[in-house]
């Protein structure tokens, strides 16, 4: 008997042979190929879902039509989808659809005929015509329609669902008189960002995109990430702002308002002007997803309020000038303050260019090593990265963590400040079973999703965290092979563990021996772990101790160097980590962000360079800068620091310059100039390569950007071999480069130093809080729904506002002794911050006081709000001294 | 507290399976509708969002979402029913409490609604009055469950 020959895997569409992978529907098969087959409700990533028939095709030797995007390939299968009775199947079925979609706009007789100034008599009624839709000509119905051959006869009659438009809510407007109920909006909701803020509600022909009981999106639960906007084939869903705005051109660049690196597609449109930001889907670091802060909030890049011109100040005022007058000037200031009088602060959004320049600008040509980042950026989480395994950075790939078996997080308020990080942890742990481990004193989103949340007296989560580790030891749960090949120091380790007792820890905690257990017992088993963490309301001389006891737990379950598992520390800064890799640090000695008030105060560093987002700096730094000789400021607005300038340069925004960024998974990615720089701006490297020639420096000759970054990536080990040609492809490259392409995980074939170092643990509890103006410590936290709370949004005019009183949370004996009954009005007072609510006795933590705001809160107040860059100031969730105190009902 | 009483209700299902819509079917049962509270409550517990809950108890127009009135009446619609004589119990029903379809009565006591099936096509035409079973119904019965001097109702528009 012989056996029939293997077949290929293809299949015949069209008479077109085209091969599939494993597991592929034919419509991936004919996309891959670059065949077209109409769709509305597919979307790559999503589960089939087959909702519109769009793509119904029909298999030789099969009965029926079925839709491509649910039919599974078969070797050799021969599909056809150009039929004259599919044809009149789909024309049919797209009748249907639009019967309830207005139509003017897509079937109109005119709609090649029409130029840009006609305007529309009796063609299609007003409400119809295409200029009234946001989405005209972006629209994928249209494409459709016009694909699918529509007799284009004006208009049919359609049934208008007569709906009102939600305007109310921040950053969207939604339409749903235009939708079309494909649902790729509740999938990409559901499957894709884990938030379910949107549902199909009601059944049959008046079924339709909801939230329960129809409330606004700021109690429903959503994060405001715009996936949904993204993935609308019409026009009902749009983001606000940018609405009626069309696209001139798309260019692939990467938001730099965090550290996680998102691929975007930017739009410009015909005047220049950013107007959208879309997450890039074939990005491997964000799979297309975005966050309220990079979909919302890059508009600051077509500001008004712009520096165009660069400023200089005579007699007392500055006033516009040119460059070659203001660069005279600060050539002829600067060259009196060569060493260690001159100090540069640069934004840790800065480019790994601009980043290196001025380096080289400070090191070079003013002789001094007093550079840093301009905010605290948290350097102390990776110190332990480098003593522990060898480099200062994250080990793995966040995306990776969606097939982690447990994902321990620590203080980090992931959604709101690495939000995109966020994302696979939700995924994996709705979809694939991934254990969420929280450590956090204060709710915040991730809470609702963690098998374990642990909720430590402030101060304690050290000790909480030398308690797990020794309670992985005392249980044998450690990776034994792991440590003797991989890891030196477990006696000392032990030995350093022996004071954390489970009765200790409980005590400085407010954590059970049997929670410690359980948790350590769920991070050891479940396999990969990896740990995140931001550390939040840790002070920072305790975060170095904190973070080598997770170095620790990682190294003792073995999980380091394997797929899916890992450290994470999550600093705040767009490009924090390309600043670590090039060494953007005060030498030792020099100045650096955290001691600089003092320095300028006692006279010792007497001109200052400012690099980017000066208008984030603090109000003692601000007051500090009065008693400087020399200020110089590149910026894109006139913040308070500017305006204490001597020299004001403007700044090219990240959308108009090219340049790389590193992200925290070690990333680095081309930001491509998407715009010319606004008015005379120029990126920080060019006015400071322009600078030091002036001031007689010889080796600052670069013909582009490209050129810089070559020259930063020789004088950095870690970018061997990265140019910004080799940057080109889709997502960058993951340091380091290797022959094969980059690194997703470090450590895979060992550690530099051979073996791990597992650090002996010295973490303290902060001592009992004690103070008799602040007796309590407040954990504030924010979340994206309290399906428990009653919440009232008010429907102004112009946004929803949610309106409610909060829920002040206390431990009954701390109410008692403040004389506070359940119910009772309160006011809670703690620095910078009052509010009013309701006790709620209901606090499991003597001496701390808790209020859980809402996420839609803080949405309401960023869309509102004047700054020039609200999305980088998103108020963090600080512990906080404070008092509560009965007020009148 | 109605909280309370949706949560138990929900927590003291005694199949082993919970669903979101077993849960829904259990407020129902004990409420006689599903509050909004009991939407979140649903939600907390099978680890779900209010939005999903509200999409399954959107979809059975089954639910109602506000409190029935004071008396229920149930007429079964099915097709036994409707040969053995469901038409004229219908017909007494709407008369005597002045409605034309199903729904609720203007003074707030009663509330009349068409059932698919009852499930008792032996006993067919059926009616449930308060979640009591009324067999081999006729528009007599009916008018007196209505007119039942124990609760001294006086449906408008009922000659008594």
């Amino acid at each position: 008997m012989t056996q029939a020959p293997p077949q290929p895997a293809t299949i015949t569409l069209d008479g077109k042979v085209i091969p599939f992978k494993a597991g592929q529907t034919v419509i991936q098969a004919a996309i891959d190929a670059g065949l077209y087959v109409p769709y509305l409700c597919y979307w790559p990533g999503m589960k089939p879902y087959g909702a519109c028939r769009m793509c119904v095709v029909e298999v030789e030797g099969q009965r029926g039509t079925p839709a491509s995007c649910t039919l599974p390939c078969a070797p050799g299968m021969k599909v056809n989808t150009k039929t004259p009775s599919l044809e009149g199947l789909r024309k049919g079925i797209l009748e249907l659809l639009l019967s309830e979609h207005p139509h003017g706009c897509l079937t109109c007789h005119r709609i090649e005929l029409c130029g840009p100034t006609d305007i529309c008599l009796r063609h299609a009624a007003v409400t119809d015509r295409c200029v009234v839709c946001p989405k005209n000509e972006r629209c994928e119905l249209k494409d459709t329609v016009r694909f699918a051959g529509v007799n284009l006869e004006s208009p049919l009659a359609y049934h208008y669902r007569n709906l009102q438009i939600e305007t109310r809510d921040p950053f969207y407007d939604r339409d749903y008189n235009l939708c079309i109920v494909c649902a790729r909006c509740t999938r990409v909701c559901d499957e894709l960002r884990g938030d379910d803020a949107i549902s199909m509600v009601e059944r049959a022909g008046k079924v339709l995109v909801g939230t329960s009981r129809g409330t606004s999106l700021l109690e429903s639960g959503c994060e405001f990430c715009g996936a949904c906007i993204d993935v609308c084939p019409v026009g009902a869903l749009v983001e606000r702002k940018p609405k009626w705005a069309k696209a001139e051109k798309k260019v692939t660049s990467v938001c730099n308002l965090c550290p996680v690196g998102c691929q975007v597609k930017l739009e410009v449109d015909r005047l220049g002007r950013v107007i959208r930001t879309v997450g890039d889907w074939d990005s491997p670091a964000n799979h297309g997803q975005l966050c309220f802060q990079g979909k919302f909030g890059t508009d600051f890049v077509n500001h008004r309020d712009r520096l165009t011109k660069p400023l200089v100040r005579k007699h007392g005022a500055l006033v516009e000038s040119t460059w070659e007058e203001a660069l005279g000037i600060v050539a002829e200031r600067l060259g009196g303050y060569k060493g260690g009088g001159y100090a540069l602060l640069a934004s840790p959004r800065s480019s790994n260019e601009d980043l290196h320049v001025a380096k080289k600008f400070a090191r070079e040509v003013m002789g001094s090593g007093n550079v840093d980042l301009a905010l605290d950026t948290r350097p102390e989480l990776v110190a332990p990265l480098v003593k522990s395994l060898g480099q200062a950075a994250a080990t793995g790939t966040f995306w990776d963590l969606e097939r982690a078996g447990c994902v321990l997080v620590v203080n980090s308020n992931i959604t709101e400040e690495h939000n995109v990080a966020a994302v696979p942890l939700k995924r994996g742990h709705r979809q694939n079973g991934v254990k969420l481990l929280i450590l956090d004193p204060r709710e915040v989103e991730l809470t609702r999703y963690a098998d374990v949340w642990l909720r430590p007296r402030p101060g304690s989560e050290g000790v909480v965290l030398a308690g797990m580790l020794r309670a992985v030891l005392e249980a044998g749960l450690e990776d034994k092979a792991f440590l003797v090949e991989m890891a030196e120091g477990l006696d000392q380790l032990r030995a350093s563990l022996a004071r954390y007792t489970p009765e200790h820890v409980a005590q400085a905690s407010g954590i059970t021996p049997e929670q410690i257990a359980k948790a350590a017992q769920l991070f050891a088993a479940s396999k990969p772990g990896a740990i995140l963490y931001a550390l939040d309301n840790i002070p920072a001389d305790q975060r170095e101790a904190v973070a080598s006891v997770l170095v620790d737990l990682a190294l003792v379950t073995g999980n380091v160097g394997k797929p899916s598992s890992g450290l994470y520390p999550l600093r705040p800064g767009g490009n924090v980590q390309g600043a670590q890799d090039l060494g953007f640090a005060p030498l030792a000695g020099g100045v650096g962000a955290a001691g600089l008030v003092e320095a300028i105060q006692a006279g010792q560093v007497k001109a200052l360079q400012v690099l980017g987002d000066s208008a984030l700096y603090a109000d003692e730094v601000l007051h500090a800068l009065t008693n400087l000789e020399f200020l110089v400021v590149h910026d894109l607005f006139l913040s308070g620091v500017a305006q204490q300038a001597d020299v004001v340069l403007p700044m090219a925004a990240f959308t108009e310059a090219d340049g790389t960024t590193t992200s925290l998974e070690r990333r680095v990615q081309r930001m491509r100039e998407a715009t010319g720089p606004k008015g005379a701006s120029h990126p920080a490297w060019a006015a400071l390569t322009d600078l030091a020639r002036r001031m007689g420096a010889k080796d600052f000759t670069y013909a582009d950007a490209s050129a810089v970054f070559s020259e930063a990536a020789t004088g950095a080990p870690l970018y061997n071999g990265l140019s910004h040609q080799a940057l080109d492809g889709n997502g960058g490259v993951q340091w380091p480069m290797t022959p094969s392409g980059g690194t997703g995980n470090l450590y895979q074939n060992g550690f530099p130093a051979g073996k791990a170092r597992l650090l002996p643990v010295e973490v303290t509890a902060a001592p009992p809080w004690n103070n008799a103006a602040f007796p309590l410590l407040y954990t504030p936290g924010r979340v994206l729904a309290q399906p428990h709370r009653d919440v009232a949004v008010l429907r102004g005019k112009g946004l929803n506002q949610v309106q409610r009183e909060e829920q002040v949370e206390l431990y009954p004996e701390d109410a008692a002794a403040a004389g506070i009954g359940e119910g009772d009005r309160v006011e809670l007072v703690a620095l910078g911050t009052r509010m009013l609510g309701r006790a709620a006795l209901s606090g499991r933590m003597r001496g701390v006081v808790s209020v859980t705001m809402l996420f839609g809160q803080l949405a309401t107040v960023l869309q509102a709000s004047e700054a020039h860059d609200p999305m980088l100031r998103v108020p963090p969730l600080d512990v906080l001294p404070a008092r509560v105190q009965k007020v009148a009902q | 507290m109605l909280r309370e009483r949706v949560r138990k209700a929900i927590t003291s299902q005694p199949q082993p399976v919970v669903t979101v819509l077993s849960s829904l079917l259990a407020v129902e049962d004990e409420m006689g509708y599903i509050p909004p509270e009991a939407v979140e409550e649903v939600a907390e517990h099978t680890q779900s969002t209010v939005n999903d809950v509200w999409a399954v108890a959107s979809f059975y127009t089954n639910f109602r979402f506000t409190s029935p009135m004071e008396r229920v009446v149930e007429v079964c619609w099915g097709p036994t029913c409707h040969l053995m004589g469901a038409q004229e119990v219908m017909r007494c029903a709407q008369e005597l409490l002045g409605m034309q379809g199903e729904g609720d009565t203007s003074d707030g006591k009663v509330t009349l609604k068409y059932n698919t099936c009852l499930g008792a096509c032996s006993q067919a035409p059926v009616v449930m009055a308060d979640h009591k079973l009324v067999g081999r119904c006729t528009p007599e019965r009916l008018a007196a469950l209505l007119r039942a001097e124990r609760t001294g109702y006086h449906a408008p528009g009922a000659h008594s």
